[in-house]
């Protein structure tokens, strides 16, 4: 659906985006992560044809985004950090003055409004608006006419935990719709909750692009954590004796097992915690957070 | 299409919810056209205590053409600098403010956009510029005498203010699509304006500058004659040059 191949910016001597190429499958939700000024906004700006680039391609729907960008812009949708309006107009009025550009239908309006729950404020100016009500009327222009593809930059951001969670369960219903989700955020549980593939941007490069699954399994960390009944020190010298333990941390009742072939220490872990005399209250994989993971590549992007 | 229709129909909205076109009434019509033939009137009665009598002569000795001069030297002078101030941030506001997100991620047509509000505010200046004239020629017919001044001779100088005020527009207009802030594009324009009147003095190269559309418009009985040729087709020219130049500029801005 989206193809960026080698794309550059530049603000005068700063590159902010330094030849960085990947691909968005249609229907799929793309969460495009990393720290401020990574570059994910000059990204969405480049695409949604708000900025110039300065090097690269970029493919939508099949087609040169240069030379097809009004009518490729059409079925686009932008959903911006900081929307700004005209403060003197109301919703109902905005949403009328975007829609006679792009041709959606008067009739249409109160559905949207009703959708992101603007209905009794629709004659209110929008200079009076919330935050929060500024970036649900920006969703409601993301929505017009039905876009193929729907660019969100840190769409929760500026809303209150039930109005993330309301925008988390849209985006999902959305992924349902196919409608092909390119989502900017901070904050990474909301990327692993709606996210099919994962893009890591750090400094203008990107440093990691995979699916979301794949991911998990390429970054699980080789340690079991383990829980006593009691405090276990004299059973541990005898699980430091297996060949396939590493190393063991203890902190009071728990230990944590570090292997050194993590499949075949799944299959004998059980066998190995059952011998012991100490009762075990519990054990299990420390699984990586997508936080684990992208604090991971960031440290290893400062070291290069 | 699409784009210039909504972006017509939201600058008529803008303007009254942002009172542009009180500020304009007060500046263009207001100010030369009513207040103007009554100070004119009233001044040397209020004054005659006060000033010598050769002073308050000068005032009671105003014919219909002389009044009439007055007002349209008033339009230059007060309506230009409402204008420029009113409308410096006709492009950069829009710009700086980031307003044009949405609309260009949307896929909105920048020469829709451009030529939306070239037109409206060419036609509302316009319109304004007549209505003032219109007025004024009823007050001055009323409150004094002399002169050849008539209908017709007031529409011809509106005509040559109304273009005069229209290749300014153009100016302005690409100038606030060229600076960041408003207030830089409107006080180019001001000096631009009044330091080009110096050439009025200049036979030669005056009928090539667009404030010899001035000039000529106070020279009541001799406003239209062959000398306003060249200054015509430069105004024309300048206005389409400048629409083009903020077209090209609007299309190639980085908005966000």
């Amino acid at each position: 659906m989206i193809k960026v191949i080698g794309l550059k910016k530049n603000y005068g001597r700063v590159e902010a985006l330094k030849s960085i190429s990947f691909e968005v499958e249609k229907g799929s939700v793309f969460g495009f992560i990393g720290r401020n000024g990574a570059g994910k906004t000059t990204t969405m700006n480049i695409l949604t044809g708000l900025i110039k680039f300065d090097g690269g391609k970029i493919i939508i729907k099949g087609k040169d985004f240069l030379k097809n960008k009004q009518e490729l812009l059409k079925s686009i949708g932008y959903l911006p950090e900081t929307p700004t309006f005209y403060n003197y107009m109301n919703a109902y009025e905005y949403l009328k003055f975007i829609g006679e550009i792009i041709g959606y239908e008067v009739k249409n309006i109160s559905k949207l409004l009703e959708m992101v729950k603007l209905t009794k404020q629709s004659k209110k100016h929008i200079g009076a608006y919330s935050r929060g009500m500024k970036q649900r009327l920006a969703l409601a222009v993301a929505f017009m006419s039905s876009p193929e593809i729907l660019f969100l930059d840190e769409p929760a951001s500026a809303l209150d935990p039930e109005g993330r969670m309301e925008m988390l369960e849209l985006i999902e219903g959305l992924k349902d719709e196919k409608i092909t989700i390119f989502l900017s955020t901070h904050i990474l549980n909301d990327a692993e909750r709606v996210c099919n593939k994962i893009c890591i941007i750090d400094e203008g490069k990107i440093l990691l692009t995979e699916n979301l699954s794949q991911l998990y399994k390429s970054y699980i960390q080789p340690i079991f954590d383990v829980e006593f009944d009691e405090d276990p020190r004299s059973e541990i010298n005898l699980l430091k004796k297996l060949n396939w333990v590493e190393n063991i941390k203890e902190e009071g009742k728990k230990i944590s097992l570090y292997v050194k072939d993590i499949d075949y220490a799944k299959k004998e872990i059980l066998k190995e915690l059952s011998k012991l005399d100490t009762n075990v209250i519990s054990y299990q994989i420390r699984k990586s957070t997508l936080e684990d993971i992208f604090m991971r590549m960031i440290g290893k992007n400062e070291i290069i | 299409m699409k784009s210039f229709k909504a972006y017509f129909k939201k600058e008529i909205l803008e303007a009254k919810r942002t009172h542009k076109y009180l500020v304009l009434f007060i500046g263009i019509i207001f100010w030369p056209a009513i207040l103007n033939p009554l100070m004119l009137k009233l001044l040397p009665l209020l004054m005659k205590n006060y000033l010598p009598a050769e002073a308050v002569g000068m005032f009671s000795d105003l014919t219909r053409d002389s009044a009439f001069q007055s007002f349209l030297s008033d339009s230059f002078q007060i309506g230009m600098i409402v204008m420029a101030l009113a409308l410096m941030g006709l492009v950069a506001n829009e710009v700086r403010l980031k307003r044009l997100v949405f609309p260009y991620s949307r896929g909105a047509n920048p020469a829709g956009i451009v030529l939306a509000k070239y037109i409206h505010y060419a036609i509302t200046i316009s319109l304004f510029m007549l209505i003032a004239s219109l007025i004024n020629y009823f007050y001055i017919d009323r409150l004094f005498t002399g002169g050849m001044l008539s209908v017709i001779i007031v529409l011809e100088s509106t005509l040559l203010y109304m273009l005069y005020y229209c290749t300014l527009l153009s100016v302005l207009l690409y100038l606030s699509s060229l600076f960041r802030r408003g207030l830089a594009a409107g006080f180019t324009v001001l000096v631009l304006a009044f330091s080009l009147s110096i050439f009025n003095q200049f036979k030669i190269i005056r009928i090539y500058l667009p404030n010899y559309l001035i000039f000529k418009a106070a020279d009541i009985g001799y406003i239209f004659d062959n000398s306003l040729i060249p200054t015509v087709t430069v105004s024309f020219c300048l206005i389409i040059l400048f629409v083009f130049l903020s077209i090209l500029r609007m299309k190639k801005i980085d908005i966000a």
